[in-house]
């Protein structure tokens, strides 16, 4: 089962700055995530890994390029895209005064779930993340953790074919973290296609199916470890990381 | 449009206030108690004052003036009569109050010094018979028999010194003014009787008033004056509670993002957002008259004098109509305020002036003399208002009624769908919502701010007509008009560096151009009288206008400096501001016939009055159709001045006239007339988008 979901092709983004004047944050990027397949987007900090997550979401519009979500188009179908995706990070907040189960179905509803089937899906996510006996109180007071796992439940409740999770892990500690990286897995055994950007090495070896490196806001590479790995000459993925973005410092002058 | 998603979202909004104790405390039910408490506590205290005016004593005393003993006795004499007249009722210009106010004045000994003894309120009325020019002892006939001194000397008075800033001062003077004003008017009858006059003087001249307006006409006036103000602050502090958590809020916290991100669309949201506002607004506004009305029928606070709370449920009905596009209007530009700023304070702190703002134009109906049949119709808000206050009294002009709606209606409009875009722009999630033209500015930028630029520039000749009125030379107006057109040209084109020919066009126009102009004029006249009177059917021109016109042209001015004002120097100066600089700012944003419609039908709207809008948007739609046929504004200026010249012209010579009466087939030859003189107009610089 190879489904494309996610295709993105020539995508580019440029930003005006008042002090920087034109940034071209996304130049060219072109990949594509299969159903059932983690692909990791591994670059440092303003690489351009959350732009590209969020024009994919299209929460920003592309300067150029296109993107597709199950063959919708992130220009001209937005809303289609946004049905079929579940997304999820550091910076998408919970309303704090909502009980879990009211997020949920909220969610549910805004996402345009089945309305006859709303009901025992916010059930179903309850026990699969372990809420019961929180599901009644408002995110306001639950822990850290468990807002965590409200959040994961609130990006799948509407049981989106793809997933975007634009670095997930920022901010937790190793136990949630590691909880997270479960859950992810465990979504991909269900076939979900998944887009998972991160910064941190380790992270990105455990989880990705495949890695695509991003520099300066140009795709660098874009194969699985092994495939890496061969074309370097390299074993550890840092020593990769290194070797794609030190040999493009000195030709980025177009 | 999904319902289930919008309700949800609405509901969702509702749930999040609900849960807020702190904002349901300060926001809802801490103004519930402090309105009627205040409102109770001024009529309290003004009662209480007023029972205390009346039930106290009040000290005066007497000049003693050693070299005129005479006079003060005088005055003592007069005073006693004018005491004997609090004595009975001492407000004496509401004679027979069936409780009199136990008003008593005790004579205290004259100070030495009456302005320390004011001060100290040993004294609160000090009395003085001053002297005047007459030496004072020519004795007139005294008529009175109780001898009332020599009141028949005009040149002398009786000074009462008090402190208006005191209150038992103030007070005392004026009971003490009353009662001898009425003294002196019953003396002067008694005298009068005296002297012959046979007639009752209360048979001389009886007056009577009749009110013809209706008790519901009275209350209407005061209602509509401030009903549309009390509304529109009611609906936007309801609103201000829910709108500014609405984005600003949700974007502080982050879950902003998170909406962005699920499938709702963003019209959805918007719609959604704007319910929750209005909900909350509709709900306090409720909560809020009905507490008032509440405490009013418990007799815990008075109701205004001359107030009755009762609408026609016809009006009713018509002003709940009227005011939905205001209600939509308000929340739209709340959830604007909110979704532009950054965090949830910088939205707190913008709603002030956006309030300011509305509360201005909420409070035009209360400016005396502002019909509905004016420029005030184009103006949001302020319309409803003013066709409020009218229907309130009873007066209901259907045409303008229907256009303060359109008016209102149609900014509403703009306002949700541009509450729709702050939603789509990037700036709510990215720091930078820029692009290239924001950056470098100049030309590229213009066609974004044009709307902004003619907006601000009409709002200040609005303010200008309005104020100079009739009283100016019209040579002098025109003056003005023509050089506030040519300095805001002026100060785009430098402010945005654009390029001068391309801006206005000013390039050679084909030769066979100027025999278009030739024949346009003419066609374009009666086209445009046609238009005026179909318009005056509906808004008939007001026969001030007409007089305060032929003033203006009258004989007295030079036919040379007419046409030089009215003709050449408009044709000049309005082509370069609006088919120059605005049709130069529009053009990249419409097309063709938007384009002419929209560049044309805003030089109408410049001319301030309402019944000259029709006309004027037509030449106006003619004259953008030149300008882009033939590549240059000359043939549009030439154009300009001899349509005016043509105009006064035939107000002036009995030779120039448009038909009397003209007939369904003038129309027809003179469209056929400008079809072919924009034919003729067609040269190499033709703008592409009437290719």
């Amino acid at each position: 089962m190879s489904t494309v979901q996610v295709e993105v092709q020539g995508l580019s983004k440029n930003f005006f700055d008042q002090s920087r004047g034109e940034v071209n944050a996304v130049q060219q990027v072109d990949f594509e995530c299969r159903r059932g397949e983690i692909l990791g987007l591994l670059g440092a900090n303003g690489a351009g890994k959350t732009t590209t997550l969020r024009m994919i979401s299209t929460v920003l519009q592309p300067t150029s390029g296109t993107a597709r979500v199950l063959g919708h188009d992130v220009a001209s179908e937005p809303v289609e895209v946004r049905r079929n995706l579940g997304f999820y990070s550091a910076s998408t907040a919970l309303y704090p005064r909502l009980t879990a189960r009211e997020t949920l179905t909220l969610f549910a509803r805004v996402n345009k779930y089945p309305a006859e089937r709303t009901k025992s899906r916010v059930e179903e996510m309850i026990e699969r993340f372990g809420l019961g006996e929180y599901a009644g109180v408002r995110i306001e007071k639950l822990s850290s953790g468990m807002k965590q796992k409200v959040s994961i439940a609130r990006t799948v409740v509407h049981d989106p074919p793809v997933l975007i999770f634009d670095e997930p892990t920022v901010g937790l500690d190793v136990l949630n973290a590691l909880d997270l990286q479960k859950a992810i897995q465990e979504l991909r055994e269900d076939g979900k296609a998944i887009l998972f950007s991160t910064h941190i090495m380790s992270e990105a070896e455990r989880l990705c199916d495949r890695i695509a490196i991003i520099d300066k806001g140009r795709l660098r590479a874009c194969a699985d470890l092994e495939g890496l790995r061969a074309a370097t000459s390299r074993h550890y993925l840092e020593d990769i990381f290194v070797h794609y973005v030190t040999s493009h410092e000195t030709p980025d002058q177009d | 449009m999904n319902r289930r998603t919008v309700s949800a979202l609405v509901g969702n909004d509702l749930r999040q206030l609900a849960r807020n104790p702190r904002v349901l405390v300060f926001a809802v039910a801490l103004p519930l108690v402090i309105w009627p408490l205040m409102w109770f506590l001024t009529s309290l205290t003004t009662e209480r004052r007023q029972e205390r005016l009346e039930s106290r004593t009040y000290t005066y005393a007497v000049a003693e003036d050693p070299r005129d003993a005479e006079h003060a006795a005088n005055a003592r004499a007069w005073l006693e009569r004018a005491l004997a007249v609090v004595g009975e009722d001492g407000q004496a210009d509401e004679a027979d109050t069936p409780e009199a106010p136990a008003v008593r004045f005790e004579r205290v000994d004259a100070p030495d010094d009456f302005k320390a003894a004011l001060d100290e309120e040993q004294l609160h009325v000090h009395v003085a018979w001053e002297a005047g020019a007459g030496d004072g002892s020519n004795e007139n006939v005294d008529v009175d028999s109780e001898t009332l001194g020599n009141a028949g000397d005009p040149a002398q008075r009786i000074v009462l010194s008090y402190r208006a800033d005191l209150d038992a001062s103030d007070a005392a003077e004026g009971y003490l003014r009353r009662a001898l004003e009425r003294s002196r008017v019953e003396v002067r009858e008694k005298r009068l009787a005296a002297a012959g006059f046979e007639a009752p003087p209360e048979d001389l001249l009886p007056l009577e008033r009749i009110e013809t307006a209706s008790e519901e006409q009275t209350s209407g006036l005061l209602l509509g004056r401030i009903l549309t103000a009390i509304i529109v602050m009611m609906m936007l502090a309801g609103g201000s509670i829910v709108a500014t958590d609405a984005l600003a809020g949700e974007k502080e916290r982050g879950t902003l993002e998170t909406l962005l991100t699920t499938a709702a669309s963003r019209i959805e949201i918007v719609t959604a957002k704007n319910l929750s506002i209005l909900t909350v607004a509709f709900a306090t506004s409720v909560l809020n008259i009905a507490n008032i009305v509440l405490w009013m029928q418990l007799d815990v606070i008075p109701a205004p004098a001359g107030l009755k709370l009762v609408i026609p449920v016809g009006a009713a009905m018509l002003l709940l109509f009227l005011y939905a596009p205001a209600a939509v209007l308000l929340s739209s530009s709340l959830l604007l305020v909110s979704g532009r700023s950054k965090t949830y304070k910088e939205a707190q702190l913008l709603f002030a002036p956006v309030m300011l703002v509305f509360l201005a134009v909420a409070a035009i109906p209360v400016l005396p003399g502002i019909a509905l049949r004016s420029a005030i119709v184009v103006v949001p808000i302020a319309n409803l208002g003013v066709a409020a206050r009218e229907i309130l009294t009873g007066q209901y002009d259907w045409p303008l009624i229907a256009a303060a709606w359109a008016v209102a209606a149609a900014a509403a409009a703009v306002l949700a769908r541009a509450s729709v875009r702050a939603l789509s722009a990037e700036k709510l999630i990215t720091a930078s919502d820029l692009d290239a033209a924001d950056l470098t500015g100049g030309p590229a930028l213009f066609p974004r701010r044009v709307g902004r630029w003619f907006a601000a520039l009409w709002a200040l000749l609005l303010v200008w007509q309005l104020n100079a009125g009739g009283g100016i030379d019209g040579r002098l107006l025109i003056a003005i008009n023509m050089a506030i057109f040519g300095a805001a040209a002026w100060l785009i084109i430098a402010r945005y560096r654009l390029p001068v020919r391309e801006t206005l066009s000013l390039r050679a126009p084909p030769p066979a151009a100027w025999l278009g102009v030739l024949i346009g004029v003419p066609a374009g006249l009666l086209l445009a009288d046609g238009v005026v009177r179909l318009a005056s059917l509906a808004m008939p021109i007001p026969e001030e206008w007409i007089e305060a016109m032929a003033e203006a042209f009258g004989a007295d001015v030079p036919v040379w400096q007419t046409l030089f004002f009215f003709a050449i120097l408009p044709g000049i100066f309005e082509e370069i501001a609006f088919r120059g600089v605005l049709l130069h700012g529009l053009r990249r944003r419409f097309g063709p016939v938007r384009l002419v419609l929209v560049a044309g039908i805003a030089f109408g709207f410049f001319h301030v009055d309402l019944f000259r809008i029709p006309g004027t948007s037509l030449l106006g739609v003619l004259l953008v159709i030149a300008v882009l046929r033939s590549g240059s504004i000359y043939p549009a200026m030439a154009w300009h001045a001899l349509h005016n010249a043509v105009a006064l012209g035939s107000a002036r010579i009995e030779h120039i006239r448009l038909p009397e009466q003209p007939t369904w087939w003038h129309y027809v030859l003179a469209t056929l007339a400008i079809l072919a003189a924009f034919r003729l107009m067609a040269g190499p610089f033709q703008s592409r988008e009437l290719r």
